[in-house]
């Protein structure tokens, strides 16, 4: 498992397995793995912070919009991160500093278009010392 | 759990999982079954069954596969008065559908400028990952798609107005209301408008390979050898935005109004309530801005033809919705009801006679397009007094994917793809080598099957058999 993620098989579409010590760990990894769906990863630098606050209902609820926040960021706003740092996390509410940089067409190649983060089969379970997430996107 | 009905129908009891509250039917044959029982759309039939207010029967078309909530290819219908609406019922890609265009021209007329075609629409139709569109919308511009749809493109020159009547809903959602579209949404769908997309969204100079239905056929001014264009696309950023934020509202809704679901995927709330009502308002204007997308992409088509041929009288043969909810009339159990429609990968299939259709159809029916995988083959099929009787007026979508992207792409030599579609007369542009090999067509069912399945049911009777001359893919 290459940066704390792998994908995962779906009959339409592609899941998102992850894995930290934390669960802020995992939300982190999770989170590469969506940017490196969309973009090669590889090309997005660290030049520009963006802060981000979520509040949810649950800790599923709190992934799924995470992971939404990451996708609007992207198709919304340009923007793409590439070092996330989480402050805090519990189960309703997440505090993180990202940096990355605005969408250039002639740096970032993008390679796939992610509609959405679903709660198909979702899972967040914490066990002594890691965190294993699955979560899937539609594409 | 499933059991066989006839040669085409399998039963879904509701006494094979807990909570449902009606039957589920699949329509397959034995083939086709064994697909979809491989994976989890069996389960996702089921699990429709269980919601409130949900009447008839919780159907999966031939082409069905596992989605989120609703399975690809589901249809179910709630009564408006006591039924719920489900954002996951309509999925993400909001009014994702297809359009057919027919030209003057026999495949003779334009097979030595074919690729010069080919490149020139590659040239003019934004398409791609993430591409942006040719024009970025204002707030206030975008607004006016949101509401007036094909109307809006039209009054700004992507077409005219004989255009509209070929169009499911006339290309405009009356109930739309664009102030209940986020400012995300609209973020993400600004300069997304006119694009095609990517994934499995596309654009296919086909010819008329064959007629089976010479009086439908002739109606639809479709015959043997003619050149026709086929437009798969779909809501991009904005419609995907809007199905999360209200996903996210029905979430809660469903504990102000009692509501457990099995999957949150299907989170619903009742029809009358103001999240259900404000749902379906962005859902409207979500559609709209998918009517006027396919309007502009037609419009540039029209130009390429008149750029490269000569003349651009492309004339639409109709537009249809793959995934929406509709407020349609239908009889259940001898009454007839008010329902909230929900076809989720499924297209309407009204029948002769019907008061939405186009006054030229009316005699035989609306036409049913059925896009096949790549470089394989499409159908017109043609709506029936069954489908009315049997699954809401409505058919199948598409040929549905048997293997996953990522198998796709680990089983595909794109080049070898290629040469292997040249080689059968097939020219192909696509902007990136994995989107290609992710739409193998041997990563789909067999859209021939589905379309047999579908015929031999009766929800729908062939008309016509569109065969691919060029392909081009986002």
């Amino acid at each position: 498992m290459k940066n704390g993620y792998k994908f995962l098989d779906h009959p339409a579409d592609i899941g998102i397995e992850a894995i930290g010590e934390t669960v802020a760990d995992a939300f982190i990894h999770s989170a590469y793995g969506l940017i490196s769906v969309i973009v090669d990863d590889s090309t997005i630098e660290p030049h520009i912070p963006m802060h981000i606050q979520i509040d949810a209902e649950d800790k599923e609820h709190l992934l799924v919009k995470w992971l939404s926040e990451i996708l609007y960021l992207y198709d919304g706003k340009k923007y793409l991160p590439s070092k996330i740092k989480i402050n805090s996390i519990d189960d309703i509410s997440l505090d993180a500093e990202i940096k990355g940089e605005y969408f250039s067409d002639s740096k970032h190649k993008t390679k796939t278009d992610v509609k959405a983060v679903t709660y198909h089969q979702i899972l967040i379970q914490e066990e002594k010392g890691k965190c294993l997430i699955r979560v899937y996107l539609d594409i | 759990m499933i059991k066989k009905i006839d040669e085409y129908r399998y039963l879904v009891p509701k006494t094979s999982k807990a909570g449902m509250k009606i039957d589920g039917l699949i329509y397959a044959n034995d083939r086709l079954i064994k697909q979809i029982e491989k994976d989890q759309t069996v389960d996702q039939v089921a699990n429709v069954a269980t919601l409130p207010g949900f009447v008839g029967k919780s159907l999966a078309m031939p082409d069905a596969h596992q989605g989120y909530g609703f399975c690809i290819g589901g249809v179910a219908a709630a009564d408006i008065e006591d039924g719920v609406v489900s954002a996951g019922g309509v999925g993400f890609d909001i009014n994702c559908g297809v359009r057919l265009l027919r030209s003057p021209f026999e495949k003779k007329d334009i097979i030595s400028k074919l690729d010069e075609l080919l490149n020139q629409l590659f040239k003019d139709i934004p398409c791609g990952t993430g591409r942006k569109g040719k024009l970025s919308a204002g707030k206030s511009e975008l607004n006016k798609v949101l509401q007036q749809g094909v109307e809006w493109a039209v009054k700004n020159d992507y077409g005219n107005e004989e255009d509209i009547y070929k169009i499911e809903e006339c290309g405009k959602i009356e109930r739309a209301d664009e102030s209940l579209v986020s400012s995300r949404a609209k973020e993400r769908g600004h300069d997304q408008l006119g694009t095609l997309g990517s994934g499995n969204h596309f654009l296919e100079i086909q010819v008329v390979a064959e007629i089976y239905d010479d009086i439908a056929a002739r109606c639809f001014s479709l015959y043997k050898d003619q050149v026709v264009v086929l437009i798969h696309s779909g809501s991009r950023g904005l419609g995907h935005q809007v199905c999360t934020d209200y996903l996210d509202v029905m979430q809660s809704g469903m504990k102000k109004y009692k509501i457990d679901v099995s999957d949150r995927q299907l989170a619903s709330v009742p029809i009358k309530s103001i999240e259900g009502q404000n749902y379906l308002k962005a859902m409207a204007a979500s559609a709209n801005f998918v009517f006027a997308n396919r309007q502009m992409i037609t419009h540039w088509t029209r130009d390429v033809f008149k750029k490269i041929i000569g003349s651009g009288d492309l004339k639409i043969v109709y537009d249809i919705c793959h995934n929406i909810a509709k407020f349609e009339e239908h009889e259940v159990d001898g009454s007839l009801k008010s329902l909230l429609v929900h076809r989720k990968g499924a297209t309407r299939a009204f029948p002769k006679k019907h008061p939405v259709l186009p006054d030229e159809y009316k005699s035989v029916g609306q036409p049913v397009l059925i896009p096949g995988s790549m470089g394989t083959c499409s159908y017109v099929l043609v709506g029936t007094e069954n489908a009315m009787k049997e699954t809401f007026g409505s058919s199948c979508h598409g040929a549905g994917r048997s293997k996953s992207r990522t198998q796709a792409k680990k089983e595909t030599d794109a080049d070898e793809l290629l040469r292997e579609m040249k080689s059968r007369g097939i020219l192909v542009r696509g902007e990136t080598k994995s989107g290609l090999s992710e739409e193998n067509p041997n990563a789909y069912k067999d859209v021939s099957e589905v379309v047999e399945v579908v015929h031999g049911a009766g929800i729908a009777k062939k008309v016509a058999k569109l065969v691919p001359l060029a392909v081009m893919k986002g």
